[in-house]
């Protein structure tokens, strides 16, 4: 399929961003009496129907707007090269009901319930949680199941996001397991569900709750935070209070989460059945176009790498270096090696691997890359995590869009 | 391993930020401890935010008041529009979706005629679009009915039944706000007013400017003269 594999490795050009400097005229209807005409910088993300509006919302710089209600904004990928650390205001958006984000949140008078199969029903409020708890922290990628959505080919049903929904921040909290604990959680206990303040409108719409295994809310790194970056963390990524799951996918990350019930079965929500679910093989994939015959809860973090500072079509220099930066990581096993190749994966090289904060971290990695001739060069960087698993060089694909890894192409002029 | 020294070598040299962050992280960490204490004694006041007003609207088309009268309660119109060229199948599965798994309240007979409009304006079948929009003008023949009597109750009954046949009640409800504002806060707004149902008529056919808050009200340009002057009584005889 020469034709189809070249559309797909152009529709895989990371560092996403054609920018337009356009600007979407919007008519508004305005009461019908003229046409308001918005001025609205936008992106163009390099897939079919890619056009998104740039748009500032509260405590957030300018975010790519991938939905308006409820709401979904995509990091622009250049925030990626910035930092290690994925500043606050920069990080990614996601809610699934319409009655979100909440619109005013008192973190004074805001509530976390722990109930359900527990000897100790608790009621806990934020200040409670910060003054008789163990404070932790960690560095965890937060990534959207679906990130990068829309360059699955052939194309999917979803939100359609390129790479920049995800981020990596230091999360500070409490343990899921402390606060288990001081509930004293029942021996009939199986999962643990969580709900958060938003809602749906429709009252049969489900509410957003999701479920852990009592043995992964019990294993001391699930944290409900309070803290992002070492602020509070933003309304519209949970405030005032989240959960973290490190390495796993941002669906369990549940928001403003207030009720946390122990439960002694398995949870069948809509939002683990049958959303939120993968191929139960090894690759979480299906030949394209096919219906999974079984599937199961999506869960940890595959292996994925990119390269940061430089994007499609960049100019280099010939017979001079270049260092080209990126990022790694996986599901909380830890980055091992990043392999990279300017020549199309014909000679692969190690790249160095920079400061670990952490297993669950973003790892940066460099590489001097020196053409000795002007020309197009094939630049990609393959990940390995510390048991082995790496990034398909071909991509794989499931019918929801979710877990893309493949080796990402970035391709680049010598002159 | 003289490639990774080669390698290697010009970073010193080029002097590349690439530990700067390292530092700032170590710095704040620091930071963070000594303050840690104060921060968890601070006193913190309601935090409230205002989204950004909602833009996107259903294009028009033969069909598009049942998307804007349902689809629009949940969701806005982006979810529908950024969605790659997808099959009737698709959408046809998506609609039944949102009847059986979200509780969308789309009338049998209307799901055919949504899929329709979907399929036609955002998805696989878009090259039909021309014909269904052919004549699809807000219409500007009943801009200004002359008269009203609220207290009409031939002219309420009727009205009400509009409501609950094009869907408002999805985001309107007599007395409170839902999505929309409530249909007696609608009536104070205008009572008195001599053009009150010539503006509340254009509000319905050419939809709102979100004056009621960032969720504008779509459009609803195909309904005769008769129905818009129905349900503009009715809705401004609410209290």
């Amino acid at each position: 399929m020469p034709n189809s594999r070249t559309l797909n490795q152009s529709l895989t050009n990371r560092r996403q961003f054609i920018w337009t400097a356009g600007f979407a005229s919007l008519a508004g209807w305005a009461g019908g009496h003229a046409l308001r005409v918005l001025a609205e910088p936008t992106v163009t993300l390099p897939f079919e129907n890619g056009e998104r509006p740039l748009v500032k919302y509260p405590q957030k710089r300018q975010l790519i707007r991938i939905t308006t209600r409820p709401p979904q904004l995509e990091t622009p990928f250049e925030v990626f090269n910035e930092s290690l650390i994925t500043p606050s205001d920069a990080f990614f958006v996601r809610y699934h009901l319409s009655e979100s984000p909440p619109l005013e949140v008192d973190a004074d008078t805001f509530r976390l319930e722990v109930k359900g199969k527990v000897n100790s029903r608790l009621v806990l409020s934020i200040a409670d949680l910060k003054s008789k708890f163990e404070p932790v922290e960690v560095v965890a990628v937060n990534q959207c199941s679906g990130n990068s959505r829309g360059f699955f080919q052939p194309r999917v049903a979803g939100g359609q996001m390129g790479n920049g929904a995800m981020g990596n921040a230091r999360w500070k909290g409490v343990r899921l397991k402390e606060i288990l604990e001081r509930a004293s959680v029942a021996t009939s206990a199986r999962q643990v569900t969580f709900n958060g303040l938003d809602r749906p409108l429709v009252e049969k719409t489900p509410d957003y709750v999701k479920a852990l295994e009592i043995d992964h809310a019990l294993d001391g790194e699930v944290m409900l935070a309070y803290s992002m970056n070492g602020e509070d963390l933003p309304v519209l990524n949970g405030y005032p209070l989240r959960l973290v799951v490190p390495g796993y996918y941002g669906t369990y990350w549940v928001k403003h989460v207030n009720e946390i019930s122990v439960i002694d079965e398995a949870f069948n929500g809509y939002w683990t059945n049958p959303a939120y679910r993968i191929p139960d093989n090894p690759c979480a994939c299906v030949e394209p176009g096919l219906t999974p015959k079984k599937t199961v809860p999506i869960n940890r973090l595959n292996v994925r790498s990119f390269i940061t500072s430089l994007k499609d079509g960049d100019r280099v220099h010939s017979g001079q270096t270049t260092l080209v930066r990126g990022i790694a990581f996986d599901g909380g096993y830890g980055i091992r090696e990043v392999l990279f190749t300017d020549d199309g994966g014909r000679f692969w090289r190690e790249a160095e691997l920079g400061e670990d904060l952490g297993k669950y971290s973003f790892r940066p990695w460099r590489v001097a890359f020196s053409p000795t001739q002007s020309g197009s060069f094939e630049l990609k960087a393959k990940a390995m995590n510390r048991v082995g698993q790496s990034q398909p060089l071909e991509p794989l694909w499931n019918p929801a869009g979710y877990m893309r890894n493949v080796v990402e192409t970035v391709r680049v002029v010598a002159v | 391993m003289s490639w990774k020294q080669s390698v290697l070598s010009p970073f010193r040299e080029m002097k590349l930020p690439f530990n700067h962050f390292s530092r700032k992280i170590q710095a704040f960490v620091c930071l963070m401890a000594t303050s840690t204490t104060v921060a968890w004694l601070a006193f913190a006041a309601p935090v409230k935010i205002e989204l950004p007003r909602e833009t996107e609207t259903f294009k028009p088309g033969n069909g598009f008041e049942i998307a804007n009268a349902h689809c629009l309660i949940c969701h806005s119109a982006d979810y529908v529009a950024i969605q790659p060229p997808l099959a009737r199948a698709f959408w046809k599965n998506s609609v039944q979706k949102m009847q059986q798994k979200y509780g969308a309240t789309i009338p049998e007979e209307q799901v055919e005629p949504l899929v329709g409009y979907l399929v036609k304006t955002y998805g696989t079948e878009k090259s039909e679009r021309e014909k269904l929009t052919a004549g699809l003008t807000p219409r500007a023949d009943i801009a200004a009915p002359s008269s009203t009597d609220p207290t009409d109750p031939a002219a309420t009954a009727e009205g009400g039944k509009l409501a609950a046949k094009f869907g408002c009640a999805g985001c309107h409800s007599v007395d409170r706000k839902i999505v929309g504002p409530a249909f007696k806060d609608i009536a104070a707004k205008y009572r008195g007013h001599v053009d009150a149902l010539e503006k509340v008529s254009h509000q319905i056919i050419q939809g709102g400017g979100g004056q009621w808050g960032t969720i504008p009200m779509p459009p609803f340009p195909r309904l005769s003269a008769a129905e818009v002057k129905a349900l503009s009584d009715w809705v401004l005889g609410q209290k």
